[in-house]
């Protein structure tokens, strides 16, 4: 004779109650960090994608000013792009032929900004975010052509750091 | 007489507090604000300063005897920073470290001698090379902006009300004079 098979007695309908204190803490914890760290400024600043914006030790929050940047392949106004960076240069087809400093389509869309949005145009400011490792030369054609369209006030954006 | 009625109550007894409510309230709460949190915390460059600060900045840009102060940025060089004080001019240079990078502890050391030198002053005027990348540029500001030892501060008069202050300001107010070169 073979012996007797062990079995696990089963109770078929067996209800539990699932521990979800540690669950708790934990998300307890991360809304305490994410309301700590939520962005509660005046004005929010999207970042731009393929900007690496530089390190400053500044401690002043953004304010609203009309938002310019540019990155390594492209010079936007807001959301628009307005000229092509090509070798950390602006694209020679946007300056103007007597004035080397002169991004004409940024001037133009400047322009009709100030048509269009006459109390955020008479502060003169811009916000100003561009790549950290774009020489001065081109930041300085944004900046004349800016100062040109009645934005003299410049805001460069920086990320926070020592 | 009827027997008082008595509550029994079990002072060792347990019972299991429900979660689910509130788990369910921040799983929601948890990805609204995950998506909506800025994780970059991004600052921009500008001269807001004390009222002293500004009142000092302004009697500076009204005479024009006042030293001028203006910092040249070379790619190769390294950092110049000119005083014309009357007439006079005096040069500082700063060069580059042997990593052929500004070498920003002794700039920022320089800055703080300049300052000693001429604590009524609060602009410069920058002048960098065309080559010279934009991180650089924000570095050298926050070298020149204000002075990072506790201990140092600079002499300043109220001018509304005569009184003799101190602040931690160095050169706040820059401008780039370059800008409308070609």
């Amino acid at each position: 004779m073979g012996r007797r098979r062990f079995e696990v007695p089963i109770k078929k309908n067996q209800s539990f109650t699932l521990n979800i204190t540690s669950m708790t803490d934990m998300f307890t914890i991360m809304l305490v960090f994410l309301l700590q760290s939520f962005a509660a400024g005046e004005v929010n600043i999207e970042p731009v994608a393929g900007i690496r914006l530089p390190q400053s030790s500044t401690e002043k929050n953004p304010v609203d000013g009309v938002k310019l940047s540019i990155s390594p392949t492209e010079l936007k106004f807001d959301q628009k792009v307005v000229a092509l960076v090509k070798n950390q240069n602006i694209d020679t087809a946007s300056i103007d032929a007597n004035d080397s400093n002169f991004i004409k389509p940024l001037f133009d869309e400047l322009q009709k900004f100030n048509k269009d949005n006459e109390k955020l145009a008479k502060t003169g400011k811009i916000l100003l975010q561009a790549d950290q490792e774009l020489p001065y030369s081109t930041l300085r054609k944004v900046m004349y052509t800016a100062s040109m369209a009645g934005f003299p006030k410049l805001k460069l954006v920086t990320t926070a750091g020592n | 007489m009827g027997r008082r009625f008595k509550l029994n109550i079990n002072h060792n007894s347990e019972f299991e507090l429900d979660l689910a409510p509130l788990l369910a309230v921040m799983v929601k709460l948890v990805p609204v604000l995950l998506v909506s949190s800025a994780f970059v915390q991004m600052m921009i460059i500008e001269t807001e300063l004390p009222q002293v600060v500004q009142q000092a900045i302004e009697e500076q840009k009204n005479n024009p005897k006042a030293p001028q102060i203006s910092v040249e940025v070379h790619k190769n060089e390294g950092v110049k920073i000119v005083i014309n004080d009357n007439g006079s001019e005096k040069v500082e240079v700063v060069g580059l470290n042997t990593d052929k990078a500004i070498d920003y502890p002794t700039l920022h050391a320089k800055f703080v001698e300049v300052k000693k030198a001429y604590p009524q002053v609060f602009k410069i005027d920058f002048n960098p090379d065309a080559d010279v990348a934009y991180k650089d540029l924000v570095k050298i500001m926050d070298e020149a902006r204000k002075v990072r030892a506790k201990d140092v501060r600079f002499p300043i008069k109220d001018i509304k009300t005569g009184q003799d202050t101190s602040t931690d300001y160095m050169f706040p107010e820059i401008q780039f004079s370059n800008m409308m070169d070609g």
